[in-house]
């Protein structure tokens, strides 16, 4: 990068910035330091009892849904990037929306759906007989289908972007090797899609082990389930923090494997003349049959979920029976998502713009600790946030206070992953340009550095927002008593199946959480 | 013939130019040039002949087999063609010996072994059988795309401009061993370029193709000596272009006399087409033409030289004879064969193309 003139790293931005990183690292080591001293009895007494199964539940759990949403996320990539039929580009969009729903929200709907005397059991009764029995949703079928259907989307968007990206003259210069269309599919194309499927599936594995929601209502034991079961049922931090440590390690692993193959996949895409692909056209019975494929599909994870949420909703309202406190979580909800984000941008600024300005090896450190909420799940962030506080400052602990702070630490990593674009294309050339066209530093900041950085901004307040809104295991281990928020209510109610009482919050949430999605799924779709 | 194209054309497709009425042919081991600016549809007749792009009318054969037709497109797997392409497509997760073999599946693993140690003895890349592509430097990565395709012992080698990712410098010699490495297989092969340099040094027969259409296919002397169409003559060589009448069988120029040797009626307004290497000059105090300007180019000097009527010629001199902007020059034309066009009836064509009317004139 060029730089002229040097201007010195301003002290007060980089304290701001490392007391920042430092606040934010602070939970994970405070984690690892308990988990690392915690007494060996502890240990083993956690190996013996829970950790064998936990370990085993939260593997087969990735590794199933790893499996379903490689199916899934692949097959349909394939088709919406190489076929033609009637209606492709509204399918091609419409394929992301399962990701607007939240696992609580899939999960609690397949509760009612899986569910004893549920629809599909009837159906399947009417179809098989009467004694034929539907897996239950409490079970590791109906975990990996709920978690296949909320996260196959990941798998979707980045095969697909690969296969957009795709250099024709592979699949063409195989061709003339003699391979046939089956051979050159799986000998040349899937092998070079590879990074983006695993980039995929690393993100998708870490979404499963990280998820509270889902797993807590289908009550399906995986380490989150149970670090909350440690926190709240029996108050034993120390075996929290060891389950934790572990999960933590489990999370990184997939986070750096995501991280390595996406900067494979950039290595992967050799340059070359760019060919729109041939798309092939089925025919009637061929569009039919895609058509039908995605529609069970977006059907079985958006279409029915969205629709049974509706009617609930509608018949809530009808028989008076929506919570009269409801507005009052709407505004809790907003109350708490309003400041976390405000305040998580106004914290990452200095952060983002020094690692970009000033890069060093410190400034740089605090960026990439910040990034440490990544590997942080929910339940855990909220463990180590308990033992603070109760230790260093208890007359702040049970204030909304505390729950800010976990979402900041929790969702400042998808805020600065935002931001730092924004604040990159700042060069400092521009900037000393308008200061050799008579600005001030203050008109320069107001008239160039801000309407440039502003879309950015703006759009990673938004997107915090809209995670905060539907964050579950923080808020409810750390809000303040009878202080509910929407997502908070779909929880509680979903848990004593109170499907109509969870629907109208459940309803309101997903399409609250639209807006971020496109605004995501748009960035990520110019860059195809 | 190993390869013929009859009245190729294809369908307008978008990013795709269209070829119209295309034909040509290749015997075995010759070396085929498709020559032409970009977008003018040399790819794309590559393509065609790969089997990538359907015909919209007309027949192509290889091995006196029909292969496309507007009712039948032999798949591309089925054809035995060999495909370089320009950004060599190397399958990345594949090393170079896997590259190499990527076609044989067909042979058992002991002859699949012996034929890519041939391949890449051939093209001199031993040592080099475990890397991977991007370990490999541009011209072999070039070499290894050659063994790909030629090892499946293909009916005709295509290669579409295969020396444009290579240093300049690179590209001479790789031409030289490509050329040789062709003439040593006896393999028939069609190439795409954009470079009439390349086309010279490599072709047998040369196709200039210009919107879509083949101008001239022909050797390349007498596509550099006896062009077709002035578009030819001015994209295989710099070309000047000087208006004359016919006048009593002879072409009245004002710098001089030629013979009207493609048989135009008297009183026509013709052009002659002179290349810098036909003309001489000598300075000479009395004469009215003037040097322009001089570029030295190493093993030449090109002199633009100024004419009364406000035309210019351009001069080839030996690198040495140096004469200063400005200096009154004759001119000497020691043509061989001279290459009238029929003059177009208004000034000149739009958009700064050379519009007459297509003639030829031979020695």
């Amino acid at each position: 990068m060029y730089q002229a003139i040097r201007q010195p790293l301003p002290i007060s931005l980089s304290l701001v910035s490392l007391a920042t990183a430092a606040a934010i690292g602070l939970p994970l080591l405070l984690v690892c330091f308990m988990a690392l001293t915690a007494d060996p009895s502890v240990w083993s007494r956690l190996w013996n009892t829970r950790i064998p199964e936990l370990l085993w539940n939260t593997g087969t759990l990735a590794l199933g849904v790893s499996l379903g949403t490689f199916l899934l996320g692949v097959s349909l990539a394939r088709l919406v990037t190489r076929y033609e039929f009637p209606g492709r580009t509204v399918w091609e969009w419409a394929l992301v929306l399962p990701l607007a729903m939240p696992t609580y929200v899939l999960a609690y709907v397949y509760t009612y759906l899986l569910g004893t005397g549920g629809p599909v059991e009837s159906i399947w009764r009417w179809v098989a007989g009467p004694e034929a029995q539907v897996f239950s949703p409490h079970s590791f079928a109906g975990a990996t289908l709920v978690m296949t259907l909320d996260t196959f989307p990941f798998v979707y968007l980045l095969t697909r972007a690969a296969l957009l990206n795709f250099n024709v003259s592979y699949e063409e210069v195989a061709r003339a090797c003699g391979a046939s269309r089956a051979d050159v599919w799986l000998r040349v194309t899937l092998p070079l899609l590879r990074p983006a499927i695993v980039a995929g599936l690393s993100l998708v594995i870490l979404y499963v082990v990280s998820d509270f929601g889902a797993v807590s209502l289908l009550r399906y034991q995986t380490f989150t389930y149970a670090v909350y079961q440690q926190v709240t049922g029996r108050y034993d931090q120390t075996a929290g923090s060891v389950l934790s440590l572990l999960l933590v390690l489990f999370a990184l692993i997939f986070l750096l494997a995501e991280r390595w193959f996406r900067q494979r996949s950039r290595f992967y895409q050799t340059t070359g003349r760019y060919r729109v692909p041939a798309r092939k056209t089925g025919g009637a019975f061929g569009s039919l049959l895609i058509t039908g494929y995605l529609g069970l599909v977006l059907g079985a994870s958006f279409g029915l979920p969205v629709v049974l949420l509706v009617q609930w909703t509608v018949s809530a309202a009808a028989e008076g029976t929506v919570d009269p406190r409801f507005v009052g979580f709407i505004w809790n909800s907003i109350l708490l998502s309003g400041l976390a984000a405000s305040a998580a941008v106004l914290l990452g600024t200095p952060l983002a713009y020094l690692a970009s300005r000033w890069p060093s090896k410190l400034t740089i450190l605090c960026l990439q600790a910040a990034y440490a909420g990544y590997v942080l799940p929910g339940p855990v962030g909220a463990l180590a946030l308990l033992v603070l506080f109760s230790h260093l400052a208890p007359f702040w602990y049970g204030t909304i206070l505390v729950l800010i702070f976990a979402y900041i630490i929790h969702f400042l990593p998808a805020g600065l992953q935002t931001m730092e674009p924004a604040l990159q294309q700042v060069t400092p050339n521009l900037e000393e340009a308008a200061r050799s066209l008579g600005l001030t530093t203050l008109g320069t900041l107001r008239r160039v550095t801000l309407p440039l950085v502003r879309g950015g901004f703006v759009a990673a307040w938004v997107l915090i927002f809209l995670q905060c809104m539907k964050e579950l295991p923080a808020t409810l281990l750390l809000r303040p008593v009878g202080f509910d928020t929407l997502a908070v209510r779909v929880w509680l109610e979903a848990s004593e199946e109170y499907f109509q009482l969870a629907a109208p919050a459940a309803l309101l949430i997903v399409i609250m959480t639209l807006p971020a999605l496109l605004l995501l799924v748009s960035k990520d779709w110019r860059a195809a | 013939m190993v390869l013929e194209l009859r009245k190729v054309s294809c369908a307008y497709e978008k990013g795709r130019p269209a070829i119209a009425d295309v034909s040509l042919s290749a015997r075995e081991g010759e070396i085929l040039c498709l020559l032409g600016p970009s977008g003018c549809g040399k790819t794309t007749t590559l393509r065609v002949i790969a089997g990538f792009e359907p015909v919209a009318t007309g027949e192509v054969y290889l091995e006196g087999r029909l292969v496309s037709s507007p009712d039948l497109l032999t798949p591309t797997e089925a054809r035995r063609v060999g495909m370089v392409f320009q950004e060599y497509a190397l399958f990345p997760h594949l090393r170079v010996a896997e590259n190499i073999a990527f076609g044989l599946r067909h042979l058992t693993a002991d002859q699949r072994d012996a034929q890519v140690q041939t391949m890449i003895a051939m093209v001199g890349l031993t040592g080099l059988e475990r890397r991977f592509p991007h370990e490999l430097s541009g011209g072999q990565q070039q070499r290894v795309a050659l063994a790909r395709a030629l090892a499946q012992k293909p009916v005709v080698l295509l290669l579409d401009e295969p020396f444009s990712n290579l240093d300049p410098d690179m590209t001479g010699r790789m031409r030289e061993d490509l050329h040789n490495l062709l003439m040593h297989t006896k393999t028939t092969a069609v190439l795409v370029t954009h470079d009439h340099d390349e086309a010279f040094a490599m072709a047998d027969r040369i196709a200039v193709l210009n919107n879509g259409r083949v101008e001239q296919f022909d050797t390349p002397e007498a596509i550099y000596h006896t062009p077709a169409t002035p578009f030819v003559a001015d994209f295989v060589g710099q070309a000047d272009f000087i208006p004359g009448l016919v006048q009593n069988g002879k072409v009245v120029t004002e710098i001089g006399e030629f013979p009207n040797q493609a048989g135009f009626q008297g009183g026509t307004k013709v052009v002659v087409m002179i290349r810098p290497d036909d003309v001489h000059i000598a300075p000479q105090e009395q004469c009215s033409a003037r040097i322009l300007a001089r570029q030295f180019r190493g093993s030449e000097n090109l002199y633009t030289v100024g004419l009364p009527s406000g035309h210019v010629v351009h001069s080839s001199e030996t690198s040495t004879s140096v004469y200063p902007v400005g200096t009154p020059v004759e001119l000497q034309i020691i043509a061989t064969h001279t290459v009238l066009f029929e003059q177009p009836e208004s000034p000149r064509g739009s958009g700064g193309t050379l519009a007459f009317t297509p003639r030829r004139g031979h020695a």
